[in-house]
């Protein structure tokens, strides 16, 4: 059998767990544009029922920890398509910039001035000791050597812009190892103590994204709510409330940036993120395409050389080489690429010592129709350059479209689960009103009730 | 319970608004540039296929222009040796007339003297120069080929070589381009100028005229051998024109076709991104401004 002033302690643990529930509801109300922010569920419990003459009776309600609800599962692969999303980025935006010196479609690149170089060889031919035939050749071979060294030239300065991105990355991800190392302390602190860490683990999940766009990131549970954050290999970024920074030292050999961490050098382990993204264009798309630029300036100075040895100039004299004889190990004969010879009577477009003879001209323009590049001739070796580049955009493209479309599906889910829904805070606001008004209703009566029993016997 | 949506739409609506944007810019871009295929990463096999094509194309070019040039002088070679031929024909008839019985010595020499100047005219022609260079030189164009020499028995003696140049015409197709003067004026099997020589002499010495004349016959008939080759150069550089002209459309068509935009289509797709864009505008809207639950309660 109750009492009135049981019930009344009823009502009144009612107010106090109704009153939370509305503070609970407030909270997701303020954060419903918060990043990260994942809505809570307040938990109204019923207390314990005591035994009064063997009935059992209820004493109301408590309210316990918010329930917050977030799927860790679903964070990791947000995390993961981000690393993949950063990567297409950074990988995307570098190389649409690579492509443009070799915009084809639209006349730019090698094509136009090596095709102007064989056909001034080719006219010459028909008057093989005109003169200004023969300065056409010169200046051909002139515009040539510019066509090399512009594209050389932009590939190298696109080189080195990525350089200064990926120094840029390294500090960003410095930063946000360190924030995500000080958070991460904060949350176990709060677990260990038995408190909600919501709103740092909200935090340590924006700043998680962050990072994840910039660098692959491997996500270890170190036990009371902190984790352990490596690179892909295992190399150490956040361990408890420590980070490890990024150092960055030019590579001796061509002074690009090398990413270490606490002494060992794993630039060649990064591999996703922006940073990742950043690495494959500098270290393997442009050194790639620049060492097929020096194939090609090389096969045809020295090919070209060669031949002219063979031949006699409009002296009668021996030919000498047309270009600057390369670099003999390949690498930088693009930017070395020159015409050897500026007067135009030095050209050996003779085979018998005659001026009127072309012999030596034809081997000359036969040239570009043979293997001189590797076995291939110029224009199809340079085809496959520019295939190459435009395919590895063209796939990056269409990768880039799904990972977007995955990312915003798990987007859409993750809103799903822990988005805030006003609709619903609404409705739970009014729920909670309602009760709280119920409980002070109830607290009037029994106030009533009790006057009326104080009174009792009165008058 | 129903199953709980994302209740915040705006991710989901910008990003239609952006690929709605984005196929917009695409075929606007179509559209201006009148090309399906406007960076490499387009399409890398039809760009690399269409670099070929300038390539090609560029060198049907260099092909047309150099037969342009080589037109002018097979045409001033042609009718050189015209004149050739028909100084030959006047020297067979001096020859004809001479071998008359019924001349006396100076009928003869007058007929000698004409002939000595056909020889001038000859050797005039033997050393035609076509733009700074010698034509029947062989190779060697910078040296006048035939200067006067008495020790000769052709009274010339050739300064030129034997070679000959080539010049390509088409992809895989050579044209040799002169015929060395030694070959057209003093050929083995009837040369010229050995004929004229011989000639003169037996005029001036009224000896074997009616051999030199069948001599000089043989030589005429030669020579018109030997222009035959300038005619038949003309006539393969004439069907190597048609060919490249034709050459060159197949290559703007291919051209087109590879990389050209399929203007009705991409109007249209235009046309599409351009609606859904102002739909999906106008859902979003409609959407970012609708009443939730807070508007209702009092």
């Amino acid at each position: 059998m109750g009492t009135l002033s049981a019930s009344l302690n009823i009502a009144l643990a009612s107010l106090t767990a109704n009153d939370g529930a509305i503070a609970t509801t407030s909270n997701n109300i303020a954060n419903v544009n918060t990043p990260g922010y994942a809505r809570q569920i307040p938990q109204l419990q019923e207390s314990a029922p005591i035994l009064a003459n063997g009935v059992a009776v209820g004493t109301g309600v408590t309210l316990g920890r918010p329930q917050t609800v977030r799927d860790n599962v679903l964070q990791l692969r947000i995390s993961q398509e981000a690393q993949q999303g950063g990567q297409l980025d950074a990988f995307l935006s570098s190389m649409s910039q690579v492509q443009t010196l070799f915009n084809e479609a639209s006349g730019t690149g090698l094509q136009q001035p090596l095709s102007a170089f064989f056909n001034s060889l080719q006219q010459l031919s028909t008057d093989p000791s005109n003169l200004s035939l023969r300065q056409g050749v010169i200046s051909a071979g002139q515009n040539l050597a510019n066509a090399f060294h512009q594209l050389s030239g932009g590939l190298s300065a696109q080189q080195q812009n990525l350089n200064l991105r990926v120094n840029q990355t390294a500090g960003q991800i410095n930063e946000l190892t360190t924030q995500i190392a000080q958070v991460n302390e904060q949350v176990g602190e709060l677990v260990a103590a038995g408190q909600d860490a919501n709103s740092f683990i909200s935090q340590r999940d924006v700043l998680l994204g962050k990072l994840s766009n910039l660098i692959q990131v491997n996500q270890i549970d170190a036990g009371n709510g902190r984790v352990t954050l490596t690179t892909g290999e295992g190399t150490p970024l956040v361990v408890g409330g420590q980070s490890y920074d990024f150092t960055t030292r030019p590579d001796p050999a061509n002074g690009l940036l090398q990413i270490y961490s606490q002494g060992t050098n794993i630039t060649s382990q990064i591999t996703a993120g922006e940073l990742g993204g950043q690495l494959q264009v500098r270290d393997q798309q442009i050194t790639s395409v620049l060492s097929k630029l020096d194939d090609i300036a090389f096969g045809i100075s020295s090919s070209f050389n060669t031949q002219s040895q063979a031949g006699f100039d409009l002296n009668g004299a021996v030919g000498g080489n047309l270009f600057i004889p390369p670099p003999a190990l390949v690498a930088g004969s693009a930017n070395s690429f020159g015409m050897a010879i500026t007067d135009p009577a030095l050209i050996a477009a003779s085979s018998d010592g005659t001026a009127g003879s072309n012999g030596n001209l034809n081997a000359l323009v036969n040239l570009s129709t043979q293997g001189i590049v590797n076995g291939q001739t110029p224009l199809s070796y340079y085809s496959n350059l520019i295939f190459g580049i435009g395919n590895a955009i063209s796939n990056a493209t269409t990768e880039q479209t799904s990972v977007n479309l995955v990312s915003q599906q798990l987007a859409n889910q993750r809103g799903a689960l822990s988005g805030v829904s006003l609709d619903e805070e609404a409705a739970s606001l009014v729920k909670f009103q309602q009760a709280y008004e119920a409980s002070a209703r109830v607290i009037t009566i029994i106030s009533d009730l009790t006057l009326a029993a104080v009174n009792l016997g009165k008058d | 319970m129903a199953l709980r949506v994302n209740p915040d739409l705006s991710t989901d609506l910008l990003s239609s608004i952006q690929l709605s944007q984005s196929q917009q810019n695409a075929a606007l871009q179509q559209i201006a540039t009148g090309r399906r295929v406007n960076s490499l990463s387009d399409d890398p096999a039809a760009s690399s296929a269409v670099m070929f094509n300038h390539a090609e194309s560029a060198k049907a070019d260099q092909y047309l222009s150099n037969i342009n040039t080589m037109q002018g002088l097979f045409q001033v070679t042609d009718s050189t040796l015209s004149s050739a031929v028909n100084l030959m024909a006047r020297a067979v008839q001096l020859a004809v007339q001479g071998a008359n019985g019924t001349l006396n010595d100076s009928d003869r020499q007058a007929i000698a003297v004409e002939v000595s100047s056909l020889q001038q005219q000859m050797l005039s022609l033997s050393n035609l120069s076509y733009q700074g260079s010698y034509v029947f030189a062989g190779t060697n164009v910078h040296t006048q080929p035939f200067t006067l020499d008495p020790n000769s028995a052709s009274g010339v003696a050739y300064n030129g070589n034997t070679n000959v140049n080539t010049v390509d015409l088409l992809n895989g197709q050579q044209m040799t381009t002169n015929v060395p003067g030694s070959q057209i004026f003093l050929n083995p099997a009837g040369s010229i100028f050995d004929a004229l020589q011989n000639l003169l002499t037996a005029l001036q010495t009224d000896a074997n005229i009616g051999a030199a004349s069948s001599t000089l016959q043989t030589a005429a008939s030669q020579l018109y051998t030997q222009r035959v080759f300038y005619g038949n150069g003309l006539q393969q550089m004439e069907s190597a024109t048609t060919f490249l002209d034709q050459e060159k459309v197949e290559f703007s068509t291919q051209e087109n076709s590879l990389v050209g935009a399929d203007l009705a289509k991409v109007a249209t797709n235009l046309s599409q991104a351009q609606a859904s864009s102002s739909a999906v505008l106008t859902a979003t809207g409609k959407i970012l401004n609708r009443n939730n639950l807070f508007d209702f309660l009092k």
